[in-house]
């Protein structure tokens, strides 16, 4: 049970995922974007392995499908996974195997794919893919989010007579640093996706600042002071 | 502010990272832990580039000391910067910058190092190295979460007038895959270093199953029913 937006921005070329599932501590399998390169994710019966091994084909230069396919031939229990690609062009791949459980499948378009196992039904991936589509020039990070909500919205996780509900999330960004722009995780929760929002409204308040500290320490204001402006502000 | 501790684990080859700060979703600026290479870790006022320069610069076999050494000479900020390196077996460097704030310092323990900066004092280092130490025969995650521990008894961040809270906290712990082992973390909490232990145990009961299932799934048991044994034995032992 899980349900994953991967997405690429046209506009500037940031790669990201959005990850929830019942499953604790997901972010811990999704750390499977690169700089420039590609986003990928291996899930339902998840070879951990999968992530890496394409995010180093992608690096290679091979296309999402090629890298789909040499995934395909490396894995005896190809059967069990349900995998998406983006390469840093904007084509995307997505594949559900026939041994993944409960309602299973994808969206794929450009530059996106919307996946899910264990979903109470086709209409979650369809609402995430949509959530991602609806601000094409936001924030990646805000549409990413924006496409985990409506998967939550749309009835995420479980069956028609039991819902399962999300105990982890993540949404993780990069552009073009080779580390992440935004790297936020929900490991163990009741509610991840809400708390998900939750940890990035507040993240991104100091976003800015983090940065800023790093890159000029000199004089840097102390993060008390920046927290006492950001309330004299609001 | 911030205090963390690097590790190695003699018995096992593992390394890990056990970090805790005032600063949110601290767990997704540690990009210098690799398995069988060694952990890098850049705080206080943080060079980016720095940790992932570290790992492909250990990866090629220069020695930690060496490593400080380039990032010396590749940042004009470096006095602002507080840095730890650990190689794969064990050889250590630390540096605290001047421009480092409030109580700042490092302190090289046993297959460790602890360092921080915005402290009461160097006993929240000495609480670490302690709480590292206490049970050497442990899983590296339960060492670096009792170095944590240790350095949030110890009195944590602030000055002793004004104590500072956890607000996020993370351990990092690779083996022998190009993944970690163990990656847990809070990034928004009123009390982080409670939280992360509470995490980490609850994963403890997880990772075998998860393990397994991504091995071999043709044998795994749902979710569900995995969890619903699991609260069958919470009821028993309660």
């Amino acid at each position: 049970m899980t349900y994953t937006i991967l997405g690429r921005c046209a506009r500037t070329g940031r790669l990201g995922i959005g990850i929830a599932t019942f499953s604790i501590t997901v972010g811990r399998y999704a750390r499977s974007v690169r700089s420039m390169t590609g986003v990928v994710i291996s899930q339902a019966f998840p070879n951990e392995n999968n992530n890496q091994i394409a995010l180093r084909l992608l690096d290679q230069g091979f296309s999402a499908k090629a890298t789909l396919e040499h995934l395909k031939t490396n894995d005896a229990f190809y059967t069990y996974r349900q995998i998406g690609v983006i390469d840093r062009t904007g084509s995307a791949v997505g594949y559900t195997g026939p041994a993944v459980r409960g309602w299973c499948g994808e969206v794929v378009g450009e530059n996106y794919v919307a996946s899910g196992n264990g979903l109470v039904g086709q209409h979650v991936v369809e609402a995430i893919a949509k959530g991602f589509l609806a601000e094409p020039d936001a924030d990646l990070e805000h549409r990413l989010l924006m496409g985990i909500e409506a998967g939550r919205d749309a009835g995420g996780q479980g069956t028609a007579d039991l819902h399962r509900t999300e105990r982890s999330a993540a949404l993780l960004v990069h552009s073009r640093d080779p580390y992440p722009d935004i790297d936020l995780r929900v490991d163990l929760h009741e509610k991840a996706v809400d708390e998900l929002r939750r940890v990035w409204t507040e993240y991104k308040q100091y976003e800015g600042y983090y940065r800023r500290r790093g890159e000029h320490p000199r004089g840097a204001p102390s993060q008390e002071s920046f927290m006492a402006a950001l309330q004299r502000a609001q | 502010m911030t205090f963390s501790l690097i590790g190695r684990c003699a018995r096992t080859g593992r390394l890990g990272l056990g970090i805790t700060t005032y600063s949110l979703a601290v767990g997704g600026r540690c990009e210098g832990v690799a398995a069988n290479i060694g952990v890098c870790k850049t705080q206080a006022f943080p060079n980016r580039t720095n940790d992932p320069l570290g790992i492909k610069l250990l990866a090629q076999g220069y020695q930690p000391k060496h490593v400080m050494e380039m990032f010396a000479i590749n940042d004009t900020e470096h006095d602002y910067r507080q840095i730890a390196i650990m190689d794969r077996d064990g050889h250590i460097a630390a540096h605290t910058g001047p421009g480092c704030r409030g109580w700042a310092g490092h302190k090289e323990g046993e297959d460790c190092v602890a360092f921080g900066n915005g402290l009461v004092g160097p006993q929240v280092l000495d609480g670490m190295i302690k709480g590292f130490l206490e049970n050497p025969g442990d899983a590296l995650e339960y060492r670096l979460m009792r170095a944590i521990e240790g350095g949030r008894d110890a009195g944590g961040q602030g000055t002793p007038d004004a104590h500072r809270p956890e607000r996020s906290a993370a351990i990092k712990v690779v083996d022998r895959r190009d993944f970690p082992d163990v990656d847990v973390r809070v990034d928004v909490h009123p009390t982080a270093v409670a939280e992360l232990r509470r995490v980490l145990e609850e994963f403890k009961l997880y990772e075998e199953f998860y393990r397994g299932r991504d091995t071999d799934p043709s044998k795994a048991i749902p979710q569900d029913v995995f969890a619903k044994e699991l609260e069958a034995k919470r009821r028993v032992r309660a």
